[in-house]
């Protein structure tokens, strides 16, 4: 009985599958919250980046006759602040300091925290034990708390609130990359890499980080909804960008709170501006959870 | 069991060391130099020298922190530097409005979120369900302060339904016995100040524990489908249970366990949130004080609060995982 | 009268992106006291059939859209959900695979014992604990009276399932339905697990419906059985016929697929070839044909119904002497039993017909390879029935043209 015939076999149905990614994004387009997500998030983005082109007005000067007019006034959309400046166009050049800080600080979590996530994870023993106590530290200083006590301890420049409010987000980066560097290093395709004589360093970088991808992304994805909310509350407090002319979000909030029954609007739309880029960012984040999870097979 | 209590013990041990590292950076290893941030405008030179004798910042580091460490143990967290008062008396007074503060956003997030989450288990996929994903949602992108201005505007301002602002009405007084609210007016048998406390705690309440709800009901929503696709409950409706009997005792028995752990980390968020809620609804607490020192630049009372809380969150999440270890009988009889 | 009477039996589960056709007209007898044995792989429809009889159904997919379910002659299937609640756990019992996941982790064994018979009648919670130890020692655990305190993780794999046993049959139920009991045992456990559940359902004269992907395990159980393939019965024999007399390709497969100690050395098993049908559509002709070596064109399009071996005798639904149906349009002979491939000497499987191949989901369908076939030309490539008459190669189909390649 020849068994070099054909070894094409009876098949039935079976949609092809092109690749986590694709697939991944197949799923994610068809998830309308997500995409709403992704809409807000542009919004946002191409607000700060654009923020020049889309409005004539200066964020940092206004005239006290101007001053408190309210939305719908001529020529300002949104109205104008209490020292005349258009309220839109602060709103516009604010989402620059959300985003610069927001995006830095996770990067700057990413990269410290995931370093020393995959350190321990990869080290073990006594290593791993002395790092994750480190981190435990950082945790035990619960949210932005301790961005208040950084900002405190270094100042208010741009810099050290980036660093702050990468303090609070490193621990979660650490805590994945290590977790998921535990799990799938006794999975059978490492041992089988090791089989063929791969080094430690190989594995790591072409068969244990690249699997440890997705949570991270969708971690990161959520931290950035978080870190825009923190900087905002670190502005609210007084603690944010020392410069006073810098348009912030929170900052401009806690500026206005006095007016809150002739201005109301001076308080809602920093946070409308607040929540709907918090929103797109955890919209996204939980899409891309859905669509990136292997297990769901669609 | 007692090998779990002991591993858990002994694993914070290490961190309450590195916290008192931490607070001891903060509050002594300034960019620059303490003694002139302290003088500030009034530094000389002289000035300058004395006090930095007088702080000991001359001495080596670790005789710095073993000093420092030392007097902590001795509940002597220095004093403010606004008011020159001992800091750790100045928090057990205020700290009592904050708890009080705290456990109405606690009694808020679970006491809706179980519920909220139970109910969109049970209507999975529909629109009781999708309703409650998205408050889920919206819920956890609200940053406190646009929730409690929010709030302030429409039910305190606009509509006058509940009071707007501090913990009570400024007209009624009682005397100050344990700095509950609620409690020094029962003790005090004033029902109205007792219910006026009440009133005053709706709005900060649910500013501070909507983001805890949303987290809650999400937690809760999981692992209630999580148990009820379970094979026990299956089993459990197999042997002829009623629906009630199986949801009760077999789902909500063990759905309700993964709820249990949220509880230690929804405190840190509170006493994180405290501050900010505080500061909104001019609350008479702990982080009201906070906000305040940050304005008036007192860095020591800013960070000695935050390294308390830190320590109390620690404990809080001790006392929780050994609850957890208690509740569980996996664990609890292994 | 039969103890249970399943007739046209149809379940499908509709989700948001596709609906499943669990089950397509399943149709079976049972009597008191009888064994019958319900085998198949996963995905059969085996375990779904006999959750949908006592409606337990997973929600919100699962739904049972046809046929009756008569029990001791009421019927189930649209009974109040409180009449069907008293019937589970009381006149028919259910244990499933995973002991470990089928006790609730947080309530001692007497708690759930004591709830189950409290459940379905008045009595005291002592007199319900004393039944409980009563029922532990008769599934032969140790010191009962101590274990009803334990919890479900205390006990070993094998005393998970023995305390699940006690439970169903705490009630002296009519029908025991076990879901693949010793999958998840240890081998040496399954032995004494299926001795238990052999030995108490005689004594008590309870049914048995035993489901299972093992061939083994039924043999030596039950009196009867039923093959199951896509959600149909495609096979029932008492089961020494079965054995001796397998009628369908699938069950020809099957036991072709057991490696077994007598056989000559350097004799190869023979697989079936391809995967497990797609439950996603819904079934047009016999579900077995894309896989089957000895289909005939009428396979593609006719469902054979299943019917008597020999078709002249009475059909006979239950008992020992139960009839040997199968739903086959080509049975196997005897000689081709024994072989386990047709033996025709120009036999060709029938090709499928042009309408079949669904270009959208770029399947492909109905190649056999040439090992089953006997003869070495690619039967596509045959040119029987104008091989490449199957139609434009759509979608990327790696449709053979005629002949010139057979790799």
């Amino acid at each position: 009985m020849a068994t070099t015939a054909a070894t094409k076999g009876p098949i039935v149905a079976e949609r092809a599958s092109r690749g986590i990614w694709r697939d991944a994004m197949r799923r994610l387009v068809r998830n309308g919250p997500a995409l709403v997500g992704l809409f807000f998030i542009v919004v946002f983005v191409l607000s700060a980046i654009l923020a020049p082109v889309l409005t004539p007005y200066d964020p940092v000067t206004g005239s006290l006759a101007n001053r408190l007019q309210g939305p719908g006034s001529v020529g300002h959309l949104l109205g104008t602040d209490l020292q005349g400046r258009d309220e839109l166009a602060r709103i516009l050049y604010g989402a620059r300091v959300s985003l610069l800080v927001g995006v830095g600080s996770v990067v700057m979590g990413l990269t410290i925290g995931g370093t020393i996530g995959a350190i321990a994870g990869a080290a073990t023993g006594r290593v791993d034990t002395i790092l994750m106590r480190i981190v435990d530290v950082l945790l035990a200083i619960p949210g932005i708390l301790l961005a208040i006590g950084v900002v405190t301890w270094l100042g208010r420049g741009l810099p050290q609130i980036t660093l702050a409010v990468a303090a609070t987000n490193a621990p979660i980066f650490a805590r994945i990359l290590r977790g998921s560097l535990l799990a799938n290093r006794e999975q059978d395709y490492v041992i089988a890499a090791r089989a063929i004589g791969a080094g430690r360093v190989r594995i790591l970088v072409r068969h244990l980080l690249p699997n440890s991808l997705t949570s991270v992304i969708v971690a990161a994805t959520l931290a950035l909804a978080t870190a825009i909310i923190d900087v905002a509350g670190l502005g609210f407090l007084g603690l944010g960008p020392a410069d006073p002319r810098t348009a912030e979000w929170g900052t401009m909030l806690t500026d206005s709170t006095q007016y809150l029954r002739e201005g109301p609007y001076l308080i809602f739309f920093p946070g409308l501006a607040i929540v709907i880029s918090a929103i797109g960012f955890n919209l996204l984040g939980d899409g891309l959870r859905e669509s990136l999870d292997p297990r769901l097979k669609r | 069991m007692t090998k779990y209590i002991v591993r858990r013990l002994l694993t914070a041990i290490p961190v309450l060391f590195g916290l008192s590292i931490v607070l001891f950076v903060f509050v002594h290893l300034l960019p620059g130099d303490p003694a002139t941030a302290l003088l500030g405008q009034h530094a000389t030179p002289e000035l300058t020298a004395r006090i930095r004798t007088q702080l000991g910042l001359d001495k080596p580091l670790y005789e710095q922190y073993l000093t420092y460490i030392s007097k902590l143990i001795h509940g002597d967290f220095g004093v403010s530097i606004l008011d020159n008062r001992p800091i750790l008396d100045e928090f057990a007074t205020r700290f009592p409005g904050t708890i009080e503060l705290t456990i109405g956003a606690l009694t808020f997030a679970f006491g809706l979120g179980i519920p909220l989450g139970r109910f969109a288990a049970r209507h999975i996929q529909g629109l009781g369900d999708g309703l409650v994903t998205i408050i889920s949602l919206v819920g956890v992108s609200i940053p406190i302060f646009v929730l409690g201005y929010t709030l302030q505007y429409f039910l305190a301002v606009d509509l006058r339904w509940l009071p707007a602002s501090s913990s009570l009405d400024a007209r009624l007084t009682i005397p100050p016995v344990t700095h509950f609210i609620l409690i020094d007016a029962a003790l005090a048998g004033r029902g109205d100040a007792f219910i006026d406390g009440l009133r005053h705690l709706i709005l900060p309440s649910i500013a501070l524990g909507t983001i805890p709800l949303a987290i809650v009901t999400r937690i809760t929503r999981a692992s209630v489908l999580d148990v009820s696709n379970e094979d026990y409950v299956r089993t459990a409706r197999a042997k002829g249970l009623t629906e009630r009997r199986v949801d009760n005792r077999h789902v909500m028995r063990n759905a309700w366990l993964p709820v249990v752990t949220v509880i230690g980390l929804q405190v840190g968020g509170l006493l994180a949130g405290a501050v900010i809620t505080e500061t909104v609804f001019t609350w008479d607490g702990v982080g009201r004080w906070v906000f305040l020192a940050i304005q008036g630049h007192d860095y020591i009372v800013v960070q000695s609060v935050i390294t308390i809380f830190a320590f109390i969150f620690l404990m809080v999440n001790l006392i929780v995982d050994i609850a957890y270890a208690l509740l569980n009988p996996r664990i609890r009889y292994a | 009268m039969a103890l249970l009477s399943v007739e046209d039996l149809v379940v499908r589960f509709r989700t948001r992106d596709a609906t499943i056709h669990a089950v397509n007209g399943v149709s079976f007898e049972l009597e008191e006291g009888e064994r019958l044995g319900l085998v198949g792989e996963s995905g059969c429809g085996k375990s779904v059939t006999n959750l949908a009889i006592i409606r337990l159904l997973p929600k919100p997919a699962g739904r049972l859209e046809g046929g009756h379910v008569l029990f001791d002659g009421v019927e189930l299937s649209t009974m109040s959900e409180s009449d069907i609640r008293d019937i589970r756990g009381k006149d028919i019992a259910m244990i499933f695979q995973d002991p470990m996941t089928s006790l609730n982790p947080v309530l001692t064994i007497e708690e759930q014992m004591v709830e189950t018979i409290q459940a379905h009648r008045n009595v005291s919670a002592s007199a319900a604990r004393a039944r409980a130890v009563e029922l532990l020692s008769m599934v032969g655990i140790p010191r009962p009276e101590a274990r009803l305190r334990d919890f479900p993780h205390q006990f070993s794999g094998g005393m998970r399932q023995r305390v699940m046993i006690a439970i169903a049959l705490a009630l002296e139920p009519k029908l025991l339905i076990a879901d693949e009991p010793t999958t998840a045992l240890d081998v040496t456990i399954q032995a004494q697990v299926l001795d238990l559940i052999s030995n108490l359902t005689t004594e008590r004269g309870t049914a048995l419906i035993l489901i299972t992907h093992d061939l083994g395990v039924v043999a030596g159980m039950t009196q009867r059985i039923n093959v199951m393939y896509a959600g149909f019965i495609v096979e029932t024999a008492p089961t020494p016929e079965l054995f001796e007399k397998p009628s369908h390709p699938y069950t020809v497969g099957l036991l072709h697929s057991i490696p077994r100690l007598d056989a000559p050395l350097d004799e190869a098993l023979v697989p079936i070839e391809g995967r497990p049908p797609d439950m996603r559509r819904a079934p047009t002709g016999c579900p077995f044909a894309p896989r089957c070596a000895w289909r005939l064109d009428v396979c593609w399009s006719e469902n054979p119904p299943l019917l008597a071996v020999d078709r002249y005798t009475r059909v006979v639904t239950t008992g020992p002497n139960a009839t040997h149906r199968v739903a086959c349009h080509n049975p196997p002979t005897s000689d081709e039993r024994a072989a386990g491939r047709p033996l025709g000497a120009r036999y060709r499987p029938a090709p499928p017909p042009p309408g079949m191949i669904d270009e959208l989901a770029g399947e492909r369908i109905g190649e056999v390879p040439a090992t089953m076939g006997g003869p070495a030309d690619d039967p596509l490539a045959s040119g029987a029935g104008g091989g490449t008459s199957i139609g434009p190669s759509a979608g990327g189909l790696p449709v053979e043209p005629g002949g010139d390649e057979r790799g």
